[in-house]
């Protein structure tokens, strides 16, 4: 089914979760080779296909944030303990604003180095502050600290998921993998 | 009767032009020289901030005129710092060796309404290469300009070299605009 339930995740938020889970594993690929290659035409081309990934995260986790408000949001499983309730929520939280700050950090980086960009060479984006070295020198600080923190979070995240199920021997991990139709407990 | 033709032809020599043509001087604060280079197709301008122009030159006969343009490279500006830092290197204009640049002209023609050519050579990162620049002369009430645009292949001169000569990354063609205002050098 499209739509989510209280017991399981639907198509669309599967879709999306691992959709996602794709482009930012690539991004930090993409991230960390280019950061890290000499000055070259490759290191150029890495860096556009960093940025233009980068902006489609953003598309996509608005439609993501939007198709949540928009749906049940599966519960845990009854027995759950507070700290795990808390500490999914936490996660999840910030592992949102870390898919937003990332972007909106390189995207103040590229426009405060006043470096042309075009999303998949096509779509120009418009500047959102004005050039400045400082501010470029500070905000690529704070991208790649960033960075380290959605690492941390990652690691945490799935780690947790891959505890539920082969630990806690609970359904939290079957319920977002694709194909599992039946919203049983 | 050799002295009385002789006589005639005096009053004639002096109704011909003159081979000297009038000498401009270039107005800095009025004057621009671009060069639009593209970086993954999209133009990113830039500017050299020291030049000069000179030019002897009348539009009526512009056979006896002659163009000097002389460009400081190092003073390239890209608007973006990483980049200027990498354009003073050996791979690109190497500021080191080669900081000027220079267009001489000693052939100008007419072409159409107030377009004309200047035929002459550019000598860039030490390449002397023979150039056409098409330029408008424009005089007015309120002043003389001097404008025009070209596209340079940045390959003929080694401007990109190594991986960078093929690369279309940044691209071959650079367009080069100017927009010289003029004051007659009385």
């Amino acid at each position: 089914m499209l739509r989510n339930t209280v017991y399981c995740w639907g198509t669309l938020a599967k879709l999306l979760h691992w959709g996602m889970a794709a482009l930012i594993l690539a991004q930090i690929g993409l991230g960390l080779i280019a950061a890290s290659w000499r000055v070259s035409p490759l290191k150029l081309e890495l860096f556009f296909w960093h940025k233009s990934i980068g902006m489609l995260i953003v598309l996509f986790v608005l439609i993501r944030l939007l198709w949540r408000a928009c749906n049940p949001t599966p519960v845990l499983p009854e027995g759950t303990p507070g700290w795990e309730r808390i500490a999914a929520r936490t996660s999840h939280l910030l592992l949102y604003l870390l898919m937003l700050a990332l972007p909106l950090t390189g995207w103040i980086v590229n426009s405060a180095s006043n470096i042309p960009f075009r999303i998949f060479w096509l779509i120009p984006l418009p500047a959102i502050v004005a050039p400045d070295d400082l501010t470029a020198d500070l905000f690529a600080l704070v991208h790649r600290g960033l960075f380290v923190v959605i690492t941390v979070i990652l690691t945490v995240h799935i780690g947790a998921a891959l505890w539920h199920h082969f630990v806690k021997r609970n359904n939290v991990l079957v319920r977002m993998l694709p194909g599992r139709r039946s919203p049983h407990e | 009767m050799n002295k009385l033709v002789l006589l005639f032809c005096l009053p004639i020599a002096f109704m011909l032009p003159s081979a000297q043509a009038t000498d401009w001087k270039m107005d800095p604060a009025g004057s621009t020289l671009m060069f639009i280079p593209t970086f993954e197709k999209i133009p990113v301008p830039g500017i050299f901030r020291t030049f000069d122009v000179r030019v002897s030159f009348d539009p009526e006969t512009p056979a006896n005129g002659v163009l000097k343009v002389s460009i400081d490279v190092t003073s390239a500006d890209l608007y973006i710092a990483d980049v200027n830092k990498e354009i003073s290197g050996k791979d690109w204009f190497d500021y080191r060796n080669f900081p000027q640049a220079e267009f001489h002209a000693t052939n100008l023609q007419h072409k159409q309404g107030s377009q004309y050519l200047a035929s002459g050579t550019l000598y860039l990162k030490g390449v002397k290469q023979p150039l056409g620049v098409l330029f408008n002369w424009n005089s007015s009430a309120n002043g003389t300009t001097l404008e025009g645009e070209l596209t340079l292949s940045r390959a003929t001169f080694g401007i990109g070299t190594g991986e960078w000569a093929t690369s279309e990354i940044i691209g071959s063609d650079v367009k080069v605009t100017f927009m010289i205002k003029l004051h007659r050098v009385d």
